[in-house]
């Protein structure tokens, strides 16, 4: 089996996530009143609490219980009243203690869920669902807990390639990251293709950039992901055995350490074979996962409730006092969009999804509600295409919200076509223009003057009498030729609405 | 010099020195003369500090001379149970892991003594870790019971009683988790105070089992010690598990305890492993508690019996967690070793004692997934009937009469099966169990052995004032304590 289909038609794939995200929004660490901050230059953030030292307690940061309350808040948890911390116990040079505080059984959330929009494209995928008429559907998937914890510091390898451990002859420990305030976010095992797990990923983080508990940035690790995966025939209702899946610190690894991990999986049952607990790790350079321990050396962690820190009381005053912080949500703009803009729900979804692409909308829009139509779709289509292919953010770009603005109003008045559009675009970012100036100097306004296309029209109409008498003789389609050639002769400035009406009025007239 | 240490309480040498008749530099001087030759009998400090002494005692002097108020045990002589970090000192926890390590802040009730005027003498020795009965433990030396140097001064915090014992310092800290201040207080004819759990901050003292660790002060008397808590017991933003305490622990000490009603657990006193000398003496401090006009009243604590059960389960579990920070990584004992677990396991091998070893594979054992149910879980469950015993037995009374240490202090190797040893604190565990506060109080010597006998007293949870006044109350009915006569000996 090479492909995901392939291995649909047989299989279904479990798949639950563990994501840590760090609290880089938040000024100390968790337990300790160092800076919050793991990029300072090395050992530089530390105190005889996050070192570890003889004889040093832990004092819970407040703002990190507010940031994990808001986090349960934005994403349907329950939030405990009653939690306590745990320590994990395990020897790790980068952990100063030799223990993680954590949580237990009980987390301040528990009992969350998100719904995933998930658009056509990415509903390809899935095989087994209800979909709306355009392909998407919605996938409900159920959050196990977020839990509150400390990270723990990095070990730079010395003396091997790449910082790697293996032939590294010594390594040095920075402290700065130990005692970072960390949450862990933990699925149900609700996912069931990778294109999903991503589309997870991407609403969460969206969530947690909107209440700004956190820059989310994969790259830097401040936000992780572990994914668990294991297959089961389809009807199956026993659950397969699982691998955990490291190393998949982007959209893309994700989906494409999870696609590959199935399709792994797969042909080691279609031979016949054995899936085993496992932990690999994803290697994108090589396209695979490879292992990196079994299950039999799996650690007992030794949890138990920490003694130096008493059981969290949260009160309703406390909870309701953070639920006031809570901003708009995704989804919340999604609806928002839909009923004030009337937006397609795709479009509004797709905006709503990405708070920097939301904010400069809204930025760009301003109270012009009229313009908001054209305003998505150049967002969505000609900046998001260019933002793509550079690599960059809107931040990142030239482009301001006050130019987009004065595009999408051109569009939007008919004054330029949409294909027009996409050439101002361009031309913006080759030269900084604004668009009026463009659309001007170039003399690119849309020709709406039906004088000037009834002259246009006629001309197309006398270049091409094999076209006009296949369209009398009930060749509907054919107007689509004409038109075509009707714009091209007004070297793309003519309004394709008008022309159609007209051709239409001529051609009926002959 | 014409003032001497060893007849002056605590108070009264505070007083004494904001009087203008003795500098606290000289009375850092005497009492470092008193150390000299006295210590290497005792051998209670592992570290003399004089740079901090001296230093402590000239700013006392220049406030004094400038006329300022000094606070309320300005010039007093103190140290500090050796697991306690002081800036400029070592804290070696009697332990060869922690051989040479220096101090990188000051432990929070260190501060607090410090604050109260305290002059630091040093740093005094203690079971390695605080795990023991009798500081035999300690990696460097043997601290002796000054009343016979033969005999264990008690332990863990042993340095911290023989010291006071001695006459080298008038107030020491010590840390008791089953009964470490309360053991060799007893041991040592010396008043140990464990205040309730919460009382006193534990930031800066290394870590046993943190649920049940809680320091306090020895002293002479039971006046000097409701000074020196009334210095300690303070809300400390850096220990969570510390209480905010508004008790005024001073002016309660009145003698008058009439109508107090005094719970007393014959079945206890009584027990079968008590030494009749020691029954005769609680039996003769319950006489003098109905002549200050108390109100004996039995009470039963029937799950009492367990809580050296819990406690070795507890204790262990915590300790182990808590000594894992000590992996020759940042600091402390490190072996030779080629590459990493080997440098985790033999530093840790060779830098714990037997004793130490013992406890963290025991917690270690105890806490394994599969096993948390069958000990951690009902050790914690064990825990709530306890401390319901104790509230129970406080609805009908306000302090209890129990003993603290079933004999007086044994000699040197007498007890070396690590379980016997264990039974030192049989009396005093379910104290830290409970979270009260529970005090050690000398009643006299015994009439066989001649050697300090010690009556506990506990109260309810912040109730730490109740116990000194009961405890001062019932200090009046006895001579005062004196220093141990060998050490005058020969001076």
């Amino acid at each position: 089996m090479k492909t995901l289909s392939e291995v649909f038609k047989k299989y279904e794939a479990v798949i639950g996530l563990e994501i840590h995200t760090e609290l880089t929004s938040l000024d100390t660490k968790m337990f300790c009143s160092c800076k919050n901050s793991s990029t300072d230059p090395v050992n530089q953030n530390v105190c005889p609490v996050c070192l570890g030292m003889p004889g040093a307690l832990p004092v819970p940061n407040k703002d990190a219980i507010k940031s994990i309350v808001l986090a349960g808040l934005a994403t349907n948890c329950d939030i405990e009243k009653n939690s306590m911390f745990y320590r994990k116990n395990y020897f790790y040079p980068d952990m100063s203690k030799n223990y993680q505080i954590t949580q237990g059984p009980v987390a301040f959330c528990m009992r969350g869920h998100l719904d995933l929009d998930v658009p056509t494209k990415a509903a390809q995928e899935r095989v087994d669902i209800d979909k709306e008429e355009d392909g998407s559907y919605i996938a409900h998937i159920g959050i196990t807990r977020i839990h509150m914890e400390e990270d723990a510091g990095k070990l730079n390898h010395i003396g091997g390639v790449d910082g790697r451990i293996a032939g590294a002859d010594h390594s040095l420990i920075d402290y700065n990251r130990c005692g970072v305030p960390l949450i862990e976010l933990v699925t149900e095992p609700d996912l069931r293709t990778p294109e999903e797990a991503r589309l997870f990923m991407q609403k969460l983080r969206e969530i947690f950039l909107t209440i700004k508990i956190s820059d989310c940035s994969m790259e830097q690790g401040s936000m992780r992901c572990d994914g668990n995966v294991s297959l089961r025939k389809r009807g199956a209702k026993e659950f397969g055995v699982k691998t955990e899946l490291k190393n998949m610190n982007s959209f893309k690894n994700l989906h494409d350490g999870l696609e590959y991990e199935i399709i792994r999986q797969a042909n080691v049952l279609e031979e016949g074979g054995q899936v085993y607990q496992e932990t690999r790790h994803w290697e994108p350079s090589n396209k695979r996962t490879v292992v990196m321990r079994t299950k039999e050396t799996a650690d007992d962690y030794r949890l138990f409730p920490d003694p130096d820190l008493a059981p969290y009381d949260l009160s309703d005053e406390f909870i309701d006092s953070v639920r006031e912080f809570l901003p708009e949500l995704p989804d919340q703009k999604r609806d928002r969009y839909i009923a004030d803009y009337g937006l397609s729900k795709q479009d509004a979804s797709e905006l709503a999804g990405s708070l920097e692409q939301s904010s400069f909308f809204e930025e760009a829009l301003g109270d012009k509600k009229e313009i908001a139509k054209s305003l998505a779709n150049i967002i969505l289509n000609n900046l998001a295409g260019y933002l793509n292919a550079e690599g960059l953010s809107i931040s990142e770009s030239k482009i301001s919200a006050e130019s987009i603005s004065e595009l999408a109003e051109l569009l939007s008045s008919d004054e330029i076509s949409s294909k027009q559009a996409k050439d101002v675009f361009a031309i913006m970012i080759e030269e900084d223009e604004l668009p009026r100036v463009i659309v001007e100097e170039r003399g690119m306004k849309q020709v709406s003057d039906k004088g000037a296309i009834v002259e246009l029209v006629k001309e197309v109409i006398a270049k091409s009498p094999d076209q006009v008498q296949q369209y009398k003789d009930g060749n509907q389609k054919i107007i689509g030729y004409l038109v075509g050639q009707a714009m091209k002769a007004s070297k793309g400035q003519g309004n394709p609405k008008l022309i159609n009406q007209t051709l239409r009025e001529e051609l009926d007239k002959l | 010099m014409s003032f001497s240490l060893d007849s002056l309480s605590a108070v009264e040498l505070s007083k004494l020195i904001k009087s203008g008749g003795v500098s606290a530099k000289e009375v850092t001087e005497q009492a470092y003369s008193l150390i000299e030759s006295r210590d290497d009998k005792v051998q209670a400090f592992l570290e003399l500090t004089e740079d901090l002494a001296f230093s402590a005692a000239q700013k006392i002097d220049e406030a004094r001379a400038k006329g300022e108020e000094l606070p309320a045990l300005a010039g007093v002589p103190m140290a500090f149970k050796d697991n306690m970090n002081l800036i400029g000192t070592h804290t070696t926890c009697a332990s060869k892991m922690l051989e040479g390590f220096e101090s990188v802040y000051t432990a929070t009730c260190v501060q607090n003594m410090l604050e109260a005027g305290g002059i630091p003498l040093g740093k005094l020795n203690l079971d390695e870790f605080a795990f023991g009965s009798s500081t035999e433990t300690s990696y460097y030396q043997t601290t002796k019971n000054p009343h016979d140097l033969e005999r264990v001064p008690g332990g863990s915090s042993g340095g911290s009683a023989a010291s006071v014992a001695a006459g080298e310092s008038l107030i020491t800290l010590g840390s008791d988790t089953g009964g470490s201040i309360r053991q060799p207080a007893a041991f040592c004819g010396v008043v140990g105070l464990k205040p309730t759990y919460g009382t006193v901050s534990r930031y800066g003292v290394v870590a046993f089992a943190s649920s049940l660790d809680q320091v306090g002060p020895f002293s002479k008397t039971v006046e000097d010690n409701a000074y020196a808590l009334q210095a300690l017991a303070k809300k400390d933003p850096r220990d969570v598990t510390s209480q905010n305490i508004t008790a005024d622990f001073i002016s309660q000490l009145t003698g008058d305890i009439r109508g107090k009603k005094i719970g007393v657990v014959s079945s206890m006193i009584e027990a079968k492993g008590v030494s009749e000398e020691t029954k005769r003496a609680l039996r003769k401090a319950q006489e003098h508690l109905k002549d200050l006009g108390a109100e004996l009243i039995e009470v039963e604590l029937p799950h009492a019996e367990s809580a050296m059960s819990a406690y070795y389960v507890i204790g262990p579990a915590e300790a182990f967690s808590n000594l894992s920070r000590f992996d020759a990584v940042r600091y402390g004992h490190q072996a030779k070793a080629s590459n990493l677990g080997d440098q985790t396991s033999h530093s840790r091998y060779e830098g714990f004692g037997p004793e130490v070893r013992r406890r963290i594979l025991l917690g270690s054992y105890i806490l394994s997934s599969e096993l948390y149910h069958e000990y951690y879980y009902p050790a914690q469950q064990v825990r709530t009937l306890i401390t319901k015993d104790y509230t129970d037995a406080f609805e009908k009374c306000d302090v209890i009469l129990m003993p603290c240490s079933p004999r007086t202090a044994f000699k040197f190797g007498e007890i070396d099966d690590p379980t016997e040893m264990y039974l030192s604190d049989m009396f005093t565990v379910s104290i830290n169990i409970a979270g009260n506060g529970g005090i050690s109080l000398p009643i006299g010597f015994g009439d066989e052995s001649g050697l300090p006998i010690a009556a506990q007293l506990v109260c309810p949870a912040f109730k730490d004032a109740d116990l000194l006044k009961v405890a001062h109350a019932l200090e009046g009915c006895y001579p005062k304590v004196e220093v141990a006569k060998i050490m005058k000996a020969g001076e």
